[in-house]
């Protein structure tokens, strides 16, 4: 069992997913004033940094769920970029990439009406139009994947916050994205649950899944970042490989945010 | 004079009270499917993002929740034929009159009730569902909806109760649903008490139904597991489950 199997095709001309100087405005406030980060296939960013820095923000308009004002979204050389003020039409020109830049959220939001199983047959069953039985068979595995074989006749409110964080992984699994995104996925965990869900994203980095990841969880970004984001008011000020990040940080903002989160 | 328990039982099962009857509770049921119907598009109107349809929809809802029920009853059957000529051929009955006039009443508190029930489906579902590669439409119709259902059931329910109840007043118009066909008799032999507690047997009766069928309703949205092991959560499971591996 795997994952979209790593097509073995020669060395990448360009970055997976790349976003180019994307500007994002709340009537006069600019959440994010120009931001720029590329991620090679495989290749697995963390981004950290202060409450209110436009990280959220960022990945929603990564994920193309928030139009940006400007700047483009590039999945794989192609311009996917949702504009605002797009004409009609545009959600399901959009759909298709959507699946393929998958978000997993911070409260998980499963549907509460289906069953874990449900969950994650949706994306395979209407997105992708695989017959049903087939979708069932790919849920189950997907299930297991994230050891939750068990569990799949359960709905959302009978299942730990670590168990349903598990299942949306498997929910975004199911519709094979090429990218996933990641919107600090344990925030909303108890301590104790984290593990069990670092422990999933731990194994689909190792996969070479490629992944953008909102989170503080220190322990994730050592072992499985390529590197480490740091983002401030808007903007992308430093982007370093781990040991370097936490060690020699350049920016004299990331040393302040390192000290706070150390503390 | 005391109560006679033969006139009573007599009415009771009268042909003419069991048609009554029947009559009320297709003029319910009617009116309030098409309410729904009507109520979800008023609904959906109210959240567009075209201001003119917004304004038409709380037009609507205002217009119709602020008139009595009983004039525009009156208002269907009396003046819309002074009118439209057309209405005044025998195709127009009381039935139709009452359907219609009901139907748009009640759809004005629908469409606030599915506005409300829209308004409490979390936002990150919609989110989760765009995520995935749903369209528009199909997170409407996969993610909002049933959730959405869940909330206005119980309301939903106090409306056709209230519904049931308003049918009454198409005696006005000479409808002969349940309250008619008491009055009816009534004005034929004076045995107000035997058939007005006949009356009300059928209304508690008709309203026992639909609280039954409601609470079934109710469980099947309730969203729980074999696993838990509570009566009745076997409905809720869905045939496409598999819960054994």
């Amino acid at each position: 069992m795997s994952i979209d199997p790593a097509p073995t095709v020669p060395a990448e001309p360009g970055p997976m997913i790349e976003a180019d100087n994307l500007v994002k405005r709340y009537g006069d406030f600019e959440v994010l004033r120009g931001v720029s980060l590329a991620v090679a296939r495989g290749q697995v960013k963390v981004i950290v940094g202060p409450s209110g820095s436009g990280k959220s923000t960022f990945l929603r308009c990564l994920a193309l769920l928030e139009p940006v004002d400007a700047g483009r979204v590039v999945l794989e050389q192609r311009d996917v970029s949702w504009k605002v003020g797009a004409g009609g039409g545009t959600e399901r020109r959009l759909a298709p990439y959507r699946s393929q830049l998958c978000m997993v959220f911070q409260h998980f939001n499963l549907f509460p009406h289906l069953t874990a199983l449900q969950n994650v047959m949706v994306g395979p069953m209407h997105v992708r139009h695989t017959p049903k039985r087939q979708a069932e068979a790919e849920a189950m595995a997907l299930l297991d994947r994230v050891r939750l074989g068990d569990r799949a006749g359960r709905y959302p409110h009978e299942l730990s916050g670590g168990q349903q964080q598990r299942v949306a992984i498997a929910r975004a699994l199911a519709v094979r994205p090429r990218v996933m995104l990641f919107d600090e996925p344990t925030s909303a965990l108890d301590p104790e649950l984290v593990r069990e869900v670092i422990d999933v994203m731990e194994e689909l980095a190792a996969e070479g899944m490629t992944m953008i990841v909102v989170s503080h969880e220190m322990r994730f970004a050592h072992e499985a970042a390529n590197a480490i984001v740091m983002m401030d008011e808007g903007e992308i000020i430093e982007e370093a490989p781990p040991d370097r990040f936490f060690t020699a940080p350049g920016h004299e903002r990331t040393q302040r945010f390192l000290q706070l989160v150390k503390t | 004079m005391e109560f006679d328990w033969q006139i009573f039982v007599d009415a009771l099962t009268s042909e003419a009270f069991v048609s009554g009857a029947a009559l009320t509770i297709g003029l319910a049921a009617a009116a309030q499917a098409a309410a729904i119907v009507i109520g979800l598009g008023v609904a959906l109107l109210r959240a567009s993002p075209i201001a003119p349809l917004r304004w038409v929809a709380a037009t609507y809802v205002w217009l119709f929740r602020a008139i009595p029920t009983l004039l525009q009853l009156l208002f269907v059957w009396n003046a819309l034929p002074q009118l439209i000529p057309s209405l005044r051929d025998p195709w127009f009955t009381p039935f139709l009159a009452a359907f219609v006039a009901l139907a748009l009443n009640e759809a004005a508190y629908m469409a606030e009730i599915i506005r409300s029930g829209l308004n409490a489906v979390d936002k990150g579902q919609v989110l989760a569902g765009k995520t995935l590669g749903l369209t528009s439409g199909q997170v409407f119709r996969l993610i909002v909806m049933p959730q959405t259902i869940r909330v206005i059931i119980p309301p939903t329910g106090n409306e056709f109760i209230t519904l049931l109840k308003l049918t009454s007043l198409a005696s006005v118009i000479s409808l002969r649903e349940l309250l008619t066909i008491t009055s009816q008799t009534v004005s034929v032999n004076f045995r107000f008490a035997e058939l007005y507690t006949a009356a009300t047997v059928w209304y508690l009766l008709i309203v026992s139904i639909f609280m039954l069928l409601q609470s079934r309703l109710e469980r099947r949205y309730q969203w729980t597991s074999r696993a838990e092991g509570r009566r009745g959560a076997a409905a809720a499971v869905p045939a496409i489950v598999t819960v054994n591996r």
